[in-house]
């Protein structure tokens, strides 16, 4: 994940948090900081589209620092910013819906583009060609990904690359934990479904995790 | 178990979330069914092939918030004031430029540009009905009016009564002077005898208004009397009369009645007695 241990302690440090809760400016430029690149993927997979992702990890963490002072428990600020960047990110979803606009991913098919070229160079070990497979199929995976619909992509960014427990999405979608299972069980079914289609396995990547 | 509670645990199971005897349970279960193990598997495997999602590198943009200063003057209050102010100023700037009035009197709110125009204001005059100060003025005029009438009757009466005062004054100054005159020559005497004349005079004097006032009141109504009760002969004797006539006509009437019954009794007697005789005649 790109973050060194350091940053991850220091991501659920209380200290921080309870200095940035009083108003010290540095501390909540330090928990801007350490958050920011989480709250940015979760959107940018959330949106599949920079721009987008980065609007609403801005206003998320605007609002972070204009509310934190309500912010009871500390331990649960995790839940607490995430219910922040989900609501923003619903916001943002029913605008869309609204302005009736239709993303520059949506009308480019990304599909016909990439397919042949990532089927043709399967097998390859190249580093550089690996490299730029290694991101078509990043892209790939997340265009199944934003097949699915908006509460079961939430619960499998969450999960999956966010790494939140069960409970604390639970928390941050105000639903019952097994309601959330549940999303997550069809989320990855869909997903399953959605890859099996594009004839993604794990055979045909052609490497081993 | 049923169907959610095995996707649920299957899930839990999946990311490691599963503990104790729950866990156990579950392995029990897999163990049990091969479909499920199965299933675990194709989940295993895509979040394998998910993984290769990689996060985006990204640089947090500067994110200013905690600024109380700047908190203040973007506050939405502080901008409608200032913004309320400056609207005011360029009102009030513009205003004074192109010379604008702006008055309000009399319910009106006028404005003009440069001097404010006197013949509108006089035509504006014109037309309203009575104002409460013309209405006041009438009505002060027509009291004075009947002051004046009131005054001058008073003053008509005044000069009356001090003419009576003055003439009665002159005699009788006169009159005491006549005394004074007197009385340098007369004796005390004299001037009681004077003063107790003078008192019988005025005496008599009221006594003869009096009793000629009541002998006039008295007439007054004994003529009054005498005329009602003179009414009052004259209406019985008319009542009286009609009675009589009545009276009469009735008698006129029975005599009348009388006759006719005595004709027609006659001439039955007769009939019979002729009818008598031709039956003897037959």
């Amino acid at each position: 994940m790109g973050d060194t241990l350091l940053d991850i302690a220091m991501m659920h440090a209380d200290n921080l948090i309870a200095r940035a809760k009083e108003g010290d400016q540095h501390a909540q430029g330090k928990v801007v900081q350490l958050w920011y690149k989480r709250i940015y993927n979760f959107c940018y997979k959330f949106f599949l589209d920079h721009d987008l992702a980065m609007e609403v990890s801005q206003k998320t963490f605007i609002s972070m620092c204009k509310n934190l002072p309500a912010l009871q428990d500390n331990a649960r600020f995790k839940s607490w910013l995430y219910k922040i960047a989900v609501n923003y990110c619903r916001e943002e979803v029913r605008r869309r819906k609204g302005t009736r606009s239709v993303s520059f991913e949506a009308v480019w098919s990304r599909d016909v583009e990439d397919s042949p070229k990532w089927e043709s160079t399967s097998h390859k070990m190249d580093n550089p060609e690996r490299q730029l497979q290694q991101r078509e199929l990043s892209d790939v995976l997340q265009g199944a990904l934003l097949e699915l619909n908006n509460e079961q992509r939430e619960v499998v960014i969450m999960k999956e690359y966010e790494g939140l427990k069960f409970r604390e999405i639970a928390e941050v979608l105000n639903i019952s934990e097994n309601t959330v299972k549940s999303r997550m069980y069809y989320g990855l079914d869909g997903l399953r479904k959605i890859l099996e289609r594009k004839k993604i396995t794990k055979e045909t990547i052609g490497y081993g995790f | 178990m049923d169907s959610k509670g095995i996707e649920s645990d299957l899930i839990a199971y999946l990311y490691g979330e599963l503990e104790g005897k729950e866990k156990e349970s579950f392995e029990q279960y897999l163990l049990d069914n091969p479909e499920a193990r199965e299933e675990l598997e194709k989940f295993k495997q895509l979040r394998s092939v998910m993984g290769n999602v990689k996060d985006k590198e990204v640089i947090a943009p500067p994110i200013f918030v905690g600024d109380h200063h700047q908190r203040f003057w973007n506050a939405p209050y502080f901008k409608t004031v200032v913004s309320i102010a400056a609207s005011l100023l360029v009102i009030m700037l513009v205003g004074k430029f192109i010379g604008m009035k702006v008055k309000y009197s009399d319910n009106q709110l006028s404005m003009s540009f440069g001097s404010i125009v006197e013949p509108y204001i006089e035509a504006r005059q014109t037309i309203p009905a009575l104002t409460s100060a013309q209405v006041q003025e009438m009505i002060n005029t027509s009291l004075n009016q009947n002051n004046i009438a009131m005054q001058a009757s008073w003053s008509e009466t005044q000069e009356k009564l001090d003419a009576s005062v003055k003439s009665n004054l002159a005699l009788n100054s006169a009159k005491i002077d006549n005394l004074v005159r007197e009385s340098s020559a007369a004796s005390q005497e004299q001037i009681q005898q004077f003063v107790s004349g003078l008192q019988t005079e005025n005496m008599q004097l009221v006594k003869n208004y009096f009793q000629l006032t009541s002998n006039e009141q008295k007439q007054y109504i004994e003529s009054l009397l005498v005329d009602f009760a003179k009414y009052l002969q004259q209406q019985r004797n008319d009542d009286l009369q009609v009675v009589q006539t009545k009276l009469n006509s009735l008698e006129q009437n029975t005599d009348v009645f009388k006759q006719e019954t005595e004709q027609i009794l006659t001439s039955i007697i007769s009939t019979v007695g002729n009818k008598k005789s031709l039956g003897t005649r037959n």
